[in-house]
Protein backbone atom coordinates (compact mmCIF):
# COMPACT_ATOMS: atom_id res chain seq x y z
CA UNK A 1 0.00 0.00 0.00
CA UNK A 2 1.36 3.08 -1.17
CA UNK A 3 2.08 5.52 1.81
CA UNK A 4 1.84 10.05 0.97
CA UNK A 5 3.60 11.56 4.25
CA UNK A 6 2.96 15.46 3.87
CA UNK A 7 6.11 17.53 4.89
CA UNK A 8 8.64 20.04 3.47
CA UNK A 9 11.55 18.69 1.17
CA UNK A 10 14.84 20.47 2.27
CA UNK A 11 17.61 20.74 -0.09
CA UNK A 12 20.68 21.16 0.83
CA UNK A 13 24.35 20.28 0.83
CA UNK A 14 25.81 17.76 3.38
CA UNK A 15 27.36 20.10 5.93
CA UNK A 16 24.22 22.27 6.50
CA UNK A 17 22.46 18.71 6.93
CA UNK A 18 24.87 17.93 9.23
CA UNK A 19 23.46 21.24 11.00
CA UNK A 20 20.11 20.18 10.83
CA UNK A 21 20.62 17.43 12.26
CA UNK A 22 22.70 18.89 15.11
CA UNK A 23 19.09 21.46 15.76
CA UNK A 24 16.68 18.62 15.59
CA UNK A 25 18.83 16.20 17.99
CA UNK A 26 18.98 19.14 20.19
CA UNK A 27 15.19 20.01 20.26
CA UNK A 28 13.94 16.70 20.89
CA UNK A 29 13.99 15.30 17.09
CA UNK A 30 10.67 17.75 16.59
CA UNK A 31 12.01 18.81 13.21
CA UNK A 32 12.84 15.49 11.09
CA UNK A 33 10.49 13.10 9.67
CA UNK A 34 12.66 11.50 7.83
CA UNK A 35 16.16 12.00 6.37
CA UNK A 36 16.01 10.84 3.12
CA UNK A 37 19.75 10.82 1.56
CA UNK A 38 23.28 12.79 2.02
CA UNK A 39 21.14 15.80 0.79
CA UNK A 40 17.38 15.37 1.19
CA UNK A 41 15.30 15.72 4.57
CA UNK A 42 11.41 15.86 5.28
CA UNK A 43 10.97 18.62 7.39
CA UNK A 44 7.38 18.56 9.50
CA UNK A 45 5.23 21.17 7.81
CA UNK A 46 4.83 23.48 11.17
CA UNK A 47 8.45 23.79 11.82
CA UNK A 48 9.83 25.33 8.70
CA UNK A 49 10.33 28.88 9.94
CA UNK A 50 11.85 27.99 13.12
CA UNK A 51 14.35 26.09 11.73
CA UNK A 52 15.35 28.46 9.00
CA UNK A 53 15.39 30.79 11.96
CA UNK A 54 18.23 28.24 14.27
CA UNK A 55 19.85 27.32 11.20
CA UNK A 56 20.46 31.24 10.45
CA UNK A 57 21.74 31.76 13.75
CA UNK A 58 24.26 29.11 13.87
CA UNK A 59 24.95 30.29 10.34
CA UNK A 60 26.06 33.79 11.12
CA UNK A 61 27.58 32.93 14.22
CA UNK A 62 30.25 30.78 12.28
CA UNK A 63 30.58 33.35 8.97
CA UNK A 64 31.44 36.06 10.68
CA UNK A 65 34.65 34.52 12.32
CA UNK A 66 35.17 34.15 8.57
CA UNK A 67 34.64 38.21 7.84
CA UNK A 68 36.75 39.42 10.06
CA UNK A 69 40.02 38.07 9.29
CA UNK A 70 39.27 38.73 5.24
CA UNK A 71 38.70 42.46 5.73
CA UNK A 72 41.68 42.90 8.17
CA UNK A 73 43.78 41.42 4.93
CA UNK A 74 42.27 43.28 2.63
CA UNK A 75 43.64 46.51 4.39
CA UNK A 76 47.34 44.87 5.02
CA UNK A 77 47.28 44.48 1.06
CA UNK A 78 46.91 48.41 0.46
CA UNK A 79 49.29 49.51 3.14
CA UNK B 1 -0.96 26.12 -20.50
CA UNK B 2 0.61 28.26 -17.64
CA UNK B 3 -1.73 31.17 -18.86
CA UNK B 4 -3.76 31.46 -15.85
CA UNK B 5 -3.05 28.59 -14.14
CA UNK B 6 -4.16 30.88 -11.02
CA UNK B 7 -7.62 30.52 -12.07
CA UNK B 8 -7.44 26.99 -13.43
CA UNK B 9 -6.19 25.85 -9.67
CA UNK B 10 -9.35 27.92 -8.50
CA UNK B 11 -11.79 25.93 -10.07
CA UNK B 12 -10.58 23.07 -10.05
CA UNK B 13 -11.23 23.43 -5.62
CA UNK B 14 -14.95 23.85 -6.64
CA UNK B 15 -17.09 21.12 -6.17
CA UNK B 16 -19.00 19.69 -9.23
CA UNK B 17 -22.24 21.45 -8.50
CA UNK B 18 -20.51 25.24 -9.41
CA UNK B 19 -19.75 23.35 -12.39
CA UNK B 20 -22.96 23.15 -13.46
CA UNK B 21 -24.20 26.44 -12.72
CA UNK B 22 -21.29 27.59 -14.46
CA UNK B 23 -21.40 26.17 -17.53
CA UNK B 24 -25.10 27.20 -18.22
CA UNK B 25 -23.82 30.48 -19.30
CA UNK B 26 -22.33 30.48 -22.65
CA UNK B 27 -20.25 33.33 -22.14
CA UNK B 28 -18.55 31.11 -19.33
CA UNK B 29 -17.80 28.27 -21.16
CA UNK B 30 -16.52 30.33 -24.32
CA UNK B 31 -13.67 31.26 -22.33
CA UNK B 32 -13.03 28.48 -20.81
CA UNK B 33 -12.42 27.38 -24.03
CA UNK B 34 -10.38 30.44 -25.02
CA UNK B 35 -8.61 31.02 -21.96
CA UNK B 36 -7.85 27.85 -19.63
CA UNK B 37 -7.42 24.84 -21.98
CA UNK B 38 -4.08 23.64 -23.58
CA UNK B 39 -4.37 23.29 -27.11
CA UNK B 40 -4.91 19.67 -27.42
CA UNK B 41 -7.51 20.05 -25.05
CA UNK B 42 -9.65 22.63 -27.43
CA UNK B 43 -8.95 19.91 -30.11
CA UNK B 44 -10.26 17.62 -28.24
CA UNK B 45 -13.74 19.76 -27.23
CA UNK B 46 -14.57 21.13 -30.88
CA UNK B 47 -13.92 17.47 -32.25
CA UNK B 48 -16.43 16.36 -29.96
CA UNK B 49 -18.71 19.37 -29.67
CA UNK B 50 -21.59 17.39 -31.86
CA UNK B 51 -21.10 13.53 -31.06
CA UNK B 52 -24.73 12.30 -30.22
CA UNK B 53 -23.07 9.18 -28.79
CA UNK B 54 -20.24 8.85 -26.17
CA UNK B 55 -16.80 8.23 -27.66
CA UNK B 56 -14.57 5.15 -26.90
CA UNK B 57 -11.50 6.04 -25.34
CA UNK B 58 -9.70 3.59 -27.50
CA UNK B 59 -10.74 6.14 -30.43
CA UNK B 60 -9.59 9.04 -28.75
CA UNK B 61 -6.07 7.80 -27.85
CA UNK B 62 -6.00 7.08 -31.92
CA UNK B 63 -6.44 10.58 -32.47
CA UNK B 64 -3.53 11.27 -30.12
CA UNK B 65 0.18 10.16 -31.42
CA UNK B 66 2.00 7.91 -29.59
CA UNK B 67 5.21 10.53 -28.30
CA UNK B 68 2.90 13.08 -27.23
CA UNK B 69 1.20 11.23 -24.18
CA UNK B 70 2.59 14.09 -21.59
CA UNK B 71 0.55 16.06 -23.14
CA UNK B 72 -2.42 13.78 -23.76
CA UNK B 73 -2.26 12.82 -19.89
CA UNK B 74 -2.55 16.75 -19.60
CA UNK B 75 -5.43 17.68 -21.53
CA UNK B 76 -7.20 14.64 -20.16
CA UNK B 77 -6.60 15.75 -16.76
CA UNK B 78 -7.68 19.46 -17.17
CA UNK B 79 -10.25 18.14 -19.07
CA UNK B 80 -12.01 15.72 -16.19
CA UNK B 81 -11.04 18.14 -13.60
CA UNK B 82 -13.11 20.55 -15.28
CA UNK B 83 -15.79 18.39 -15.33
CA UNK B 84 -16.08 19.16 -19.04
CA UNK B 85 -15.56 15.60 -19.94
CA UNK B 86 -16.73 12.31 -18.16
CA UNK B 87 -16.47 9.08 -17.93
CA UNK B 88 -19.71 7.04 -18.99
CA UNK B 89 -20.15 4.75 -16.16
CA UNK B 90 -22.03 1.99 -18.13
CA UNK B 91 -20.65 -0.05 -19.13
CA UNK B 92 -17.61 0.25 -17.80
CA UNK B 93 -15.92 -1.03 -20.52
CA UNK B 94 -14.72 -0.16 -22.97
CA UNK B 95 -14.21 3.12 -21.21
CA UNK B 96 -15.87 6.03 -23.30
CA UNK B 97 -15.93 9.88 -22.54
CA UNK B 98 -18.75 12.04 -23.09
CA UNK B 99 -18.10 15.70 -22.87
CA UNK B 100 -20.73 17.73 -20.14
CA UNK B 101 -24.01 18.22 -21.57
CA UNK B 102 -24.59 22.07 -20.08
CA UNK B 103 -20.79 22.66 -21.10
CA UNK B 104 -21.59 21.59 -24.95
CA UNK B 105 -24.59 23.03 -25.38
CA UNK B 106 -23.49 26.31 -23.99
CA UNK B 107 -20.67 26.31 -26.39
CA UNK B 108 -22.57 25.69 -29.49
CA UNK B 109 -24.94 28.38 -28.30
CA UNK B 110 -21.90 30.76 -28.18
CA UNK B 111 -20.52 29.60 -31.53
CA UNK B 112 -23.40 29.55 -33.55
CA UNK B 113 -25.77 32.35 -32.05
CA UNK B 114 -29.13 32.02 -30.33
CA UNK B 115 -30.09 31.48 -26.75
CA UNK B 116 -30.89 34.84 -25.05
CA UNK B 117 -28.76 37.27 -25.27
CA UNK B 118 -28.19 39.00 -21.87
CA UNK B 119 -25.82 36.71 -20.91
CA UNK B 120 -23.44 38.68 -23.17
CA UNK B 121 -23.93 41.61 -21.89
CA UNK B 122 -26.98 44.46 -22.79
CA UNK B 123 -25.71 47.59 -24.53
CA UNK B 124 -27.07 50.79 -23.18
CA UNK B 125 -29.91 52.55 -24.82
CA UNK B 126 -27.93 55.16 -27.33
CA UNK B 127 -30.24 58.28 -26.12
CA UNK B 128 -29.51 57.22 -22.46
CA UNK B 129 -28.68 60.93 -20.98
CA UNK B 130 -25.06 61.65 -19.69
CA UNK B 131 -21.93 61.82 -21.48
CA UNK B 132 -20.45 59.28 -22.81
CA UNK B 133 -16.89 58.05 -21.97
CA UNK B 134 -14.01 57.79 -24.92
CA UNK B 135 -11.68 54.74 -24.89
CA UNK B 136 -9.17 57.07 -23.64
CA UNK B 137 -10.13 58.14 -20.70
CA UNK B 138 -11.36 54.58 -19.68
CA UNK B 139 -7.60 53.47 -20.37
CA UNK B 140 -6.37 56.18 -18.03
CA UNK B 141 -8.69 55.30 -15.36
CA UNK B 142 -7.84 50.96 -15.35
CA UNK B 143 -4.32 52.46 -15.79
CA UNK B 144 -4.02 55.25 -12.91
CA UNK B 145 -6.45 52.59 -10.43
CA UNK B 146 -4.31 49.73 -11.22
CA UNK B 147 -0.74 51.32 -10.96
CA UNK B 148 -2.40 52.89 -7.45
CA UNK B 149 -2.65 49.32 -6.47
CA UNK B 150 0.26 47.93 -7.51
CA UNK B 151 1.82 51.25 -5.87
CA UNK B 152 0.33 50.97 -2.92
CA UNK B 153 1.63 46.97 -2.71
CA UNK B 154 5.38 48.15 -2.98
CA UNK B 155 4.74 50.35 -0.01
CA UNK B 156 5.85 53.44 -0.63
CA UNK B 157 3.32 55.34 0.98
CA UNK B 158 4.24 58.68 -0.83
CA UNK B 159 1.18 61.22 -0.03
CA UNK B 160 1.68 63.18 -3.63
CA UNK B 161 0.79 59.76 -6.10
CA UNK B 162 -2.10 58.61 -3.71
CA UNK B 163 -3.19 61.83 -3.90
CA UNK B 164 -3.62 60.44 -7.78
CA UNK B 165 -5.13 57.09 -7.61
CA UNK B 166 -7.11 56.63 -4.61
CA UNK B 167 -7.77 53.10 -3.81
CA UNK B 168 -10.31 52.15 -1.20
CA UNK B 169 -9.54 50.67 2.12
CA UNK B 170 -11.39 47.86 1.01
CA UNK B 171 -8.73 46.78 -1.88
CA UNK B 172 -6.25 47.44 0.83
CA UNK B 173 -7.39 44.65 2.82
CA UNK B 174 -8.12 42.51 -0.08
CA UNK B 175 -4.55 43.10 -0.71
CA UNK B 176 -3.55 42.13 2.92
CA UNK B 177 -6.10 38.92 2.90
CA UNK B 178 -4.21 38.02 -0.24
CA UNK B 179 -0.95 38.10 1.46
CA UNK B 180 0.09 40.33 -1.00
CA UNK B 181 1.53 42.92 1.85
CA UNK B 182 1.67 42.49 5.64
CA UNK B 183 0.83 45.52 8.00
CA UNK B 184 3.43 46.24 9.97
CA UNK B 185 3.43 49.41 12.07
CA UNK B 186 0.71 50.76 9.95
CA UNK B 187 2.59 50.50 6.84
CA UNK B 188 1.97 48.17 4.37
CA UNK B 189 4.89 45.97 3.72
CA UNK B 190 5.12 43.63 0.74
CA UNK B 191 5.62 39.57 0.22
CA UNK B 192 7.04 36.96 -1.60
CA UNK B 193 3.39 36.11 -2.86
CA UNK B 194 3.09 40.32 -3.73
CA UNK B 195 6.80 40.30 -5.82
CA UNK B 196 5.68 37.35 -7.34
CA UNK B 197 2.16 39.21 -7.94
CA UNK B 198 4.96 42.73 -9.40
CA UNK B 199 6.65 40.35 -11.67
CA UNK B 200 3.16 39.05 -13.69
CA UNK B 201 2.24 39.91 -16.66
CA UNK B 202 -0.82 42.91 -16.36
CA UNK B 203 -3.25 40.37 -17.10
CA UNK B 204 -2.41 37.50 -14.55
CA UNK B 205 -2.27 40.49 -12.20
CA UNK B 206 -5.97 40.88 -12.62
CA UNK B 207 -6.41 37.69 -12.49
CA UNK B 208 -4.50 36.91 -9.43
CA UNK B 209 -6.15 39.69 -7.60
CA UNK B 210 -9.34 38.57 -8.95
CA UNK B 211 -8.97 35.26 -7.43
CA UNK B 212 -8.58 36.38 -3.91
CA UNK B 213 -11.88 38.61 -4.11
CA UNK B 214 -13.30 35.79 -5.01
CA UNK B 215 -12.28 33.38 -2.53
CA UNK B 216 -12.59 35.83 0.07
CA UNK B 217 -16.27 36.68 -1.02
CA UNK B 218 -17.95 34.66 0.95
CA UNK B 219 -16.20 35.78 4.29
CA UNK B 220 -16.58 39.69 3.59
CA UNK B 221 -19.67 40.41 1.25
CA UNK B 222 -18.99 43.21 -1.30
CA UNK B 223 -16.15 44.69 0.88
CA UNK B 224 -17.28 48.57 -0.21
CA UNK B 225 -21.33 47.87 0.53
CA UNK B 226 -20.34 46.28 3.66
CA UNK B 227 -18.65 49.32 5.31
CA UNK B 228 -21.23 51.70 3.75
CA UNK B 229 -23.68 49.34 5.72
CA UNK B 230 -21.95 49.94 8.82
CA UNK B 231 -22.45 53.95 7.96
CA UNK B 232 -25.90 53.45 7.50
CA UNK B 233 -27.43 50.63 8.97
CA UNK B 234 -30.73 50.94 7.56
CA UNK B 235 -29.71 48.25 4.65
CA UNK B 236 -30.73 44.74 4.68
CA UNK B 237 -27.79 42.65 5.28
CA UNK B 238 -29.45 39.22 3.75
CA UNK B 239 -28.79 40.92 0.31
CA UNK B 240 -24.99 41.01 0.55
CA UNK B 241 -24.47 37.43 0.22
CA UNK B 242 -22.27 36.78 -2.78
CA UNK B 243 -22.55 34.23 -4.95
CA UNK B 244 -19.49 32.57 -6.46
CA UNK B 245 -20.91 30.93 -9.47
CA UNK B 246 -22.57 34.70 -10.17
CA UNK B 247 -19.71 36.86 -9.49
CA UNK B 248 -17.34 34.04 -12.03
CA UNK B 249 -19.95 33.78 -14.39
CA UNK B 250 -20.13 38.04 -14.73
CA UNK B 251 -16.33 38.20 -14.94
CA UNK B 252 -15.91 35.73 -17.50
CA UNK B 253 -19.06 38.13 -19.61
CA UNK B 254 -16.93 40.90 -19.22
CA UNK B 255 -13.93 39.10 -21.13
CA UNK B 256 -16.89 38.82 -23.79
CA UNK B 257 -17.63 42.79 -23.95
CA UNK B 258 -16.54 45.18 -26.47
CA UNK B 259 -14.11 48.75 -25.34
CA UNK B 260 -15.92 51.71 -25.51
CA UNK B 261 -19.58 50.50 -25.24
CA UNK B 262 -21.14 51.38 -22.22
CA UNK B 263 -23.34 48.60 -20.70
CA UNK B 264 -26.70 48.65 -19.15
CA UNK B 265 -26.80 47.04 -15.39
CA UNK B 266 -30.60 46.06 -15.36
CA UNK B 267 -29.59 42.58 -16.88
CA UNK B 268 -26.95 42.36 -14.16
CA UNK B 269 -28.53 40.29 -10.56
CA UNK B 270 -28.01 41.78 -6.91
CA UNK B 271 -24.10 40.36 -6.68
CA UNK B 272 -23.03 41.43 -9.91
CA UNK B 273 -24.44 44.70 -9.51
CA UNK B 274 -22.36 45.00 -6.14
CA UNK B 275 -18.90 44.05 -7.52
CA UNK B 276 -19.46 46.71 -10.21
CA UNK B 277 -18.53 48.42 -6.96
CA UNK B 278 -15.30 46.44 -6.55
CA UNK B 279 -14.27 45.91 -9.69
CA UNK B 280 -14.95 49.79 -10.26
CA UNK B 281 -12.29 50.40 -7.29
CA UNK B 282 -9.54 47.94 -9.43
CA UNK B 283 -10.22 49.94 -12.62
CA UNK B 284 -11.81 46.69 -14.16
CA UNK B 285 -14.38 48.58 -15.03
CA UNK B 286 -15.86 52.26 -15.13
CA UNK B 287 -19.02 52.88 -13.26
CA UNK B 288 -20.05 56.64 -14.03
CA UNK B 289 -20.96 58.61 -10.51
CA UNK B 290 -23.23 60.68 -12.63
CA UNK B 291 -24.86 57.11 -14.42
CA UNK B 292 -25.58 54.70 -11.84
CA UNK B 293 -27.77 52.66 -14.42
CA UNK B 294 -24.83 52.08 -17.13
CA UNK B 295 -20.91 50.50 -16.47
CA UNK B 296 -17.89 50.83 -18.91
CA UNK B 297 -15.35 47.60 -19.31
CA UNK B 298 -11.72 48.69 -19.07
CA UNK B 299 -9.16 47.31 -21.03
CA UNK B 300 -8.05 45.72 -17.94
CA UNK B 301 -11.89 43.78 -18.33
CA UNK B 302 -12.05 43.16 -22.06
CA UNK B 303 -9.08 41.55 -22.28
CA UNK B 304 -9.76 38.83 -19.08
CA UNK B 305 -10.33 36.20 -21.47
CA UNK B 306 -8.32 36.32 -24.10
CA UNK B 307 -4.35 35.54 -24.09
CA UNK B 308 -1.56 37.12 -22.66
CA UNK B 309 0.01 38.00 -26.37
CA UNK B 310 -2.75 39.84 -27.21
CA UNK B 311 -2.36 42.49 -24.49
CA UNK B 312 1.19 42.97 -25.06
CA UNK B 313 1.67 42.84 -28.97
CA UNK B 314 -1.11 45.67 -28.81
CA UNK B 315 0.25 48.96 -29.41
CA UNK B 316 -2.88 50.94 -28.35
CA UNK B 317 -2.63 49.57 -25.10
CA UNK B 318 -1.62 52.35 -22.41
CA UNK B 319 -1.35 49.57 -19.68
CA UNK B 320 1.77 48.35 -20.96
CA UNK B 321 3.11 50.02 -18.08
CA UNK B 322 4.78 46.80 -16.73
CA UNK B 323 4.96 44.46 -19.79
CA UNK B 324 6.06 47.58 -22.97
CA UNK B 325 9.70 47.83 -23.25
CA UNK B 326 12.46 47.68 -21.04
CA UNK B 327 14.50 50.13 -19.78
CA UNK B 328 16.53 48.48 -17.39
CA UNK B 329 20.95 48.31 -18.04
CA UNK B 330 22.89 46.37 -15.85
CA UNK B 331 26.47 46.75 -16.03
CA UNK B 332 28.95 43.85 -14.88
CA UNK B 333 30.12 46.15 -11.72
CA UNK B 334 26.76 45.57 -10.30
CA UNK B 335 25.62 49.18 -11.34
CA UNK B 336 22.04 49.78 -12.49
CA UNK B 337 20.53 52.38 -14.66
CA UNK B 338 17.19 52.49 -15.58
CA UNK B 339 15.42 54.87 -18.17
CA UNK B 340 11.99 55.81 -16.27
CA UNK B 341 10.08 57.83 -14.52
CA UNK B 342 7.26 55.71 -12.99
CA UNK B 343 6.91 55.88 -9.51
CA UNK B 344 5.77 52.67 -9.61
CA UNK B 345 8.84 51.33 -11.05
CA UNK B 346 11.21 53.41 -9.21
CA UNK B 347 9.70 52.32 -5.82
CA UNK B 348 9.93 48.40 -7.62
CA UNK B 349 13.66 48.95 -7.91
CA UNK B 350 13.99 50.29 -4.74
CA UNK B 351 12.91 46.85 -3.00
CA UNK B 352 16.20 45.08 -4.08
CA UNK B 353 18.66 47.81 -5.72
CA UNK B 354 20.52 50.47 -3.92
CA UNK B 355 19.37 53.54 -5.49
CA UNK B 356 21.59 56.78 -5.52
CA UNK B 357 20.68 59.04 -7.91
CA UNK B 358 17.60 60.26 -9.85
CA UNK B 359 17.46 62.48 -12.80
CA UNK B 360 13.90 63.54 -14.58
CA UNK B 361 14.46 60.44 -16.69
CA UNK B 362 16.47 58.11 -15.05
CA UNK B 363 17.67 56.60 -11.94
CA UNK B 364 20.98 55.11 -11.06
CA UNK B 365 22.22 52.77 -8.34
CA UNK B 366 23.94 49.60 -7.26
CA UNK B 367 23.07 45.73 -6.69
CA UNK B 368 24.84 45.30 -3.32
CA UNK B 369 25.24 42.30 -1.29
CA UNK B 370 23.18 44.56 1.70
CA UNK B 371 20.13 45.29 -1.01
CA UNK B 372 20.13 41.51 -2.15
CA UNK B 373 19.74 40.09 0.59
CA UNK B 374 17.41 42.60 2.21
CA UNK B 375 14.99 41.76 -0.55
CA UNK B 376 15.83 38.08 0.38
CA UNK B 377 14.94 38.98 3.94
CA UNK B 378 11.23 39.83 2.74
CA UNK B 379 10.88 36.41 0.73
CA UNK B 380 11.62 38.15 -2.47
CA UNK B 381 13.89 35.40 -4.00
CA UNK B 382 16.81 35.87 -6.12
CA UNK B 383 15.06 34.14 -8.96
CA UNK B 384 12.44 36.87 -8.96
CA UNK B 385 15.09 39.25 -8.84
CA UNK B 386 16.58 38.19 -11.96
CA UNK B 387 13.56 37.38 -13.76
CA UNK B 388 12.55 41.16 -13.26
CA UNK B 389 15.72 41.90 -14.67
CA UNK B 390 15.54 40.19 -17.08
CA UNK B 391 12.11 41.08 -18.51
CA UNK B 392 12.85 44.66 -18.09
CA UNK B 393 15.75 45.18 -19.44
CA UNK B 394 16.60 47.69 -21.80
CA UNK B 395 16.32 47.02 -25.68
CA UNK B 396 20.45 47.27 -25.72
CA UNK B 397 20.53 44.90 -23.02
CA UNK B 398 18.31 42.42 -25.32
CA UNK B 399 20.97 42.33 -27.83
CA UNK B 400 23.32 40.57 -25.68
CA UNK B 401 23.40 36.64 -25.22
CA UNK B 402 22.94 36.40 -22.18
CA UNK B 403 21.06 39.27 -21.41
CA UNK B 404 22.03 39.86 -18.24
CA UNK B 405 25.63 39.75 -17.30
CA UNK B 406 26.44 36.07 -15.83
CA UNK B 407 28.60 37.10 -12.98
CA UNK B 408 25.84 39.75 -11.37
CA UNK B 409 23.37 36.74 -11.75
CA UNK B 410 25.40 34.06 -10.45
CA UNK B 411 26.39 37.03 -7.53
CA UNK B 412 23.04 37.48 -6.52
CA UNK B 413 22.11 34.32 -6.23
CA UNK B 414 25.21 33.45 -4.38
CA UNK B 415 24.24 36.13 -1.80
CA UNK B 416 21.03 34.57 -1.55
CA UNK B 417 22.62 31.45 -0.69
CA UNK B 418 24.63 32.87 1.94
CA UNK B 419 21.61 34.02 3.97
CA UNK B 420 19.71 30.70 3.20
CA UNK B 421 21.24 27.74 2.70
CA UNK B 422 18.68 25.16 1.70
CA UNK B 423 15.48 25.04 -0.26
CA UNK B 424 12.77 23.85 1.11
CA UNK B 425 9.75 22.60 -0.74
CA UNK B 426 6.47 21.85 0.81
CA UNK B 427 4.26 18.65 -0.64
CA UNK B 428 4.19 14.81 0.07
CA UNK B 429 6.48 11.90 0.11
CA UNK B 430 5.14 8.93 -1.36
CA UNK B 431 7.25 5.84 -0.11
CA UNK B 432 6.25 1.79 0.43
CA UNK B 433 5.07 0.70 -3.26
CA UNK B 434 3.95 -2.48 -3.77
CA UNK B 435 6.55 -3.40 -6.52
CA UNK B 436 8.76 -1.60 -8.51
CA UNK B 437 6.62 -1.34 -11.46
CA UNK B 438 4.06 0.70 -9.34
CA UNK B 439 7.09 2.55 -8.55
CA UNK B 440 8.53 3.16 -11.45
CA UNK B 441 5.40 4.16 -13.24
CA UNK B 442 3.54 6.33 -10.82
CA UNK B 443 7.42 8.20 -10.48
CA UNK B 444 6.79 8.43 -14.72
CA UNK B 445 3.55 9.93 -14.61
CA UNK B 446 4.47 12.41 -11.34
CA UNK B 447 7.72 13.58 -13.30
CA UNK B 448 5.06 13.89 -16.78
CA UNK B 449 2.71 15.72 -14.49
CA UNK B 450 5.55 18.20 -13.80
CA UNK B 451 4.65 17.53 -9.65
CA UNK B 452 7.94 15.59 -8.86
CA UNK B 453 10.79 17.25 -7.45
CA UNK B 454 12.96 14.39 -5.92
CA UNK B 455 13.10 10.99 -6.42
CA UNK B 456 14.84 7.68 -4.89
CA UNK B 457 15.09 4.89 -7.20
CA UNK B 458 17.13 2.58 -4.86
CA UNK B 459 14.78 3.20 -1.59
CA UNK B 460 11.53 3.48 -4.13
CA UNK B 461 10.66 7.16 -3.12
CA UNK B 462 9.79 10.14 -4.68
CA UNK B 463 8.12 14.03 -3.42
CA UNK B 464 5.94 15.48 -4.91
CA UNK B 465 4.83 19.14 -4.58
CA UNK B 466 0.82 18.10 -5.50
CA UNK B 467 -0.98 14.98 -4.91
CA UNK B 468 -4.58 15.15 -6.15
CA UNK B 469 -3.71 14.27 -9.92
CA UNK B 470 -1.55 10.96 -8.25
CA UNK B 471 -4.24 9.86 -5.72
CA UNK B 472 -6.78 9.75 -8.45
CA UNK B 473 -4.00 7.78 -10.68
CA UNK B 474 -3.06 5.23 -8.21
CA UNK B 475 -6.67 4.62 -7.40
CA UNK B 476 -7.74 4.19 -11.43
CA UNK B 477 -4.54 1.91 -10.96
CA UNK B 478 -6.42 -0.35 -8.20
CA UNK B 479 -9.56 -0.81 -10.12
CA UNK B 480 -7.60 -1.94 -13.09
CA UNK B 481 -5.63 -3.96 -11.59
CA UNK B 482 -7.74 -7.02 -11.80
CA UNK B 483 -7.69 -7.03 -15.88
CA UNK B 484 -3.84 -7.65 -15.74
Amino acid sequence: MVKAVKGILVQCDESIKAIIEKIDKENGNTFILEALDDENLLISSGKINELKARLKSVLTDTVKEHEEPESNSDNNEMR
Amino acid sequence: MSLSSAVLDYLQAQPGVTFKRLYLQPPTVLAVLRRMLPHLAKNIIMAMLFMPEPFLEEDLLTWIRAEARPQRDEAMTVLEQLHILTLVPEPPTPRAYRLNTAFASSLRQALMGGGSTNSFGVPADKDAPGPKRTVEELDKWARKQWEAILYYMVGSAEREYSREGNISSGTRKLLEMGEFIIMRGGRADITKGGFTFLLQEANAQVWTLLIVYLENSESVSSIHTKSKVIENQSKDIEQLQMDPVEMLSFLFMLGSLELGQDYNTESLTKTQFHMLEDLHDFGIVYHPPDARGRFYPTRLATTLTSSDASLLSNPNSSLSMNSGKGSIILETNHRIYTYTSSPLQIAVLALFANLNSCYPNLVSGKLTKKSIQRAVEKGITADQIIDYLRTHAHPQMLKNQPVLPPTVVDQIRLWQIEGDRMEATPGFLLKQFVNANEYRETAQYAENLGVLVWRNDREHMFFVTRIEQLQQYLAKRKTQAPRR
